[in-house]
């Protein structure tokens, strides 16, 4: 029963090799998604690309469902698996900045790594800006301590915080993704189209 | 037309396609190894390991690198810095097969390079900033972090698309 | 023309898709539900239950104690009270009722020692063996007889008389030894050196505690 590097299935000498395998194929898919592109990603912010969307929102709901359908059939112990912890207001704030730095630079770290290997300087630019950004927090880190271990709510899901059933709300939030993609159909045909 | 089409030839993956078959890939990493896909973790080790070869004493006095470092390990020896390292060489091998792989400055028409570079350095730092902050960035705490239904998760989410699309206006010169 | 037509199909395959989206989702829903099985099988429980490893007796855990054989833990089930009036050397205490804590886990759930249960007699400690193994803890025994069976065995060994068997003398010499070790002072023995009770100091039992997850994830 998995998670198998967890539960002494696989030794756990394994794990940085999987771990290069899952990120060569984590790489691949991205940059073949067009993810490598900053004007694609960024196009789901002014109406003419929705690839990041699409990508995101299918990739969230196909491995929710395929997680649950494990959990089901017993393959895999769900409550076994690493999940985010909640800080309310640093996910949040940084959520946030995130957001900001994400119009401005027009990648994510996941894909400037992407847009490095093939070669495109503004995103060796942006990596360098990212580290850098890393390099601030840390020296700031007296002054954002506050933020970054307060408000802490647990390693806590969604099923938890609002006593919701997994398998109702997956069903629904599939459902907003359909809809969401139509309606992103929809908007990119009203949108002036931007070639890049 | 031609030309357009040239330039602007969609040879990416359907995106639905894509979205399935990175969906795969995370619900095989938590399967195998019972965490999700991540990113920036390796520019922290990567921003850890060099104040520790520069400044060894400042980055033991600081509270945040100093939980990072341990005598017996490197910074570097850690899950994600393998996966990032992989996604560089997938990176690398996709973008070899389709011809995608030459030094350039992508940016809209309508700004040059220097403004793209300078706006490219502070959004970086922005998200570097952030992703400290909410201890994640899309691809840690949005992307897998709904793959569990983390609540976590989902509040980066939304406040990294919120904030995106309410600032998206004063930057639409870079894009569009 | 073509790509209209292309628009065309993909449209439809959108929908399909879509709609396979939706079933696999509902799917979820509309499964039975089931209550998970925590721990292991019954026929897995049986088939520990009816082993022959399942017991051990009072003469091998004495020749273990007097050996110090750091192998196993001894896990006194009774309550509190009674764990104080008496106990076997360096046994701890779990009384039966905190044994789901989580700090019993500890001792329990692991895999270095033998786990060793016993009480005044088999029942109580039965009980801890067997919700024990429904958790799927690893190396877990009993103590045959318990308590009672220590003292009818070890401390207080029945003397065999002379038409006995060789071997009941034997295990009677070996039973004597061990009870001496054990601070019993028999009167034919008392001219040897006064027995010095090493009281050993109690036990450390330093558990491994599983790794439920060590990832630190995220970016």
């Amino acid at each position: 029963m998995g998670p198998l590097i967890p539960n002494h299935l696989i030794p756990i000498e394994w794990n940085s090799i999987i771990a290069i395998i899952i990120g060569i194929a984590f790489g691949f898919v991205l940059e073949a998604s067009g993810f490598s592109s900053s004007r694609k990603l960024a196009g789901v912010f002014y109406g003419y690309d929705f690839a990041v969307l699409k990508v995101f929102f299918t990739a969230a709901i196909v491995s929710v469902i395929g997680l649950y359908y494990m959990d089901y059939l017993g393959y895999l112990d769900i409550t076994q698996l690493y999940v985010h912890p909640t800080y309310l207001w640093a996910a949040i704030i940084g959520g946030v900045i995130m957001g900001v730095g994400f119009v401005a630079g027009g990648f994510c770290p996941g894909t400037s790594l992407c847009a490095v290997a093939i070669g495109k300087l503004d995103a060796w630019v942006y990596v360098g800006g990212i580290l850098l950004g890393i390099f601030m927090f840390s020296e700031l880190f007296n002054v954002i301590e506050p933020i970054y271990d307060g408000y802490f709510l647990g390693n806590i899901t969604l099923i938890d915080s609002f006593d919701w059933n997994p398998y109702w709300f997956i069903f629904i939030f599939s459902i907003i993704a359909i809809v969401a993609f139509a309606v992103a159909d929809m908007v990119r045909k009203k949108v002036k189209k931007v070639f890049y | 037309m031609d030309i357009k089409n040239q330039t602007n030839s969609h040879v990416y993956w359907n995106p639905y396609f894509g979205g399935f078959i990175l969906g795969i890939i995370i619900i095989f990493t938590f399967y195998v190894t019972g965490r999700g896909l991540g990113a920036s973790g390796a520019m922290k080790s990567s921003v850890v390991t060099l104040v520790d070869t520069v400044a060894p004493t400042h980055a033991e006095n600081n509270a945040y690198y100093s939980t990072f470092i341990s005598e017996d390990d490197s910074p570097m020896n850690t899950w994600l810095v393998y996966e990032a390292l992989g996604v560089l060489i997938g990176a690398f091998i996709s973008g070899g097969l389709n011809g995608r792989i030459r030094w350039r400055i992508q940016h809209s028409p309508k700004i040059t390079s220097q403004r793209r570079l300078v706006f490219a350095l502070l959004g970086g730092i922005l998200f570097g900033l952030g992703a400290q902050i909410a201890r994640g960035c899309t691809s840690g705490a949005a992307l897998s972090g709904m793959a569990v239904l983390s609540t976590g998760g989902f509040i980066t989410m939304l406040a990294i698309f919120g904030s995106a699309y309410a600032t998206a206006y004063f930057f639409r010169k870079n894009w569009i | 023309m073509i790509k209209k037509q292309t628009a065309k199909i993909l449209a439809f395959r959108y929908k399909i898709l879509a709609l396979i989206l939706v079933i696999l989702a509902g799917g979820l829903v509309l499964l039975p539900k089931y209550q998970k099985n925590e721990g292991i099988k019954p026929e897995q429980l049986l088939a520990n239950a009816i082993s022959l490893e399942r017991y051990i007796a009072t003469d091998q855990i004495a020749h273990k104690l007097i050996n110090q054989d750091p192998s196993f833990i001894l896990v006194d089930v009774r309550e509190e009270a009674s764990f104080k009036k008496y106990s076997l050397p360096n046994a701890i205490n779990i009384p039966l009722k905190k044994i789901l804590d989580a700090e019993s886990g500890a001792f329990l759930n692991q895999n270095q020692f033998d786990v060793v249960f016993f009480s005044n007699d088999n029942f109580e400690a039965d009980q801890a063996w067997m919700l024990c193994n429904r958790l799927d803890y690893k190396n877990l025994r009993v103590l045959k007889g318990g308590i009672n069976s220590w003292f009818k065995t070890i401390i207080n060994p029945p003397k065999p008389t002379e038409d006995m068997p060789e071997e009941a003398h034997n295990l009677y010499t070996a039973r004597k030894a061990a009870s001496m070790f054990f601070g019993v002072a028999y009167p034919d023995q008392v001219q040897t050196d006064p027995l010095e009770k090493t009281q050993t100091a109690p036990k450390q039992i330093i558990t491994v505690k599983k790794k439920k997850k060590a990832a630190e994830g995220g970016c």
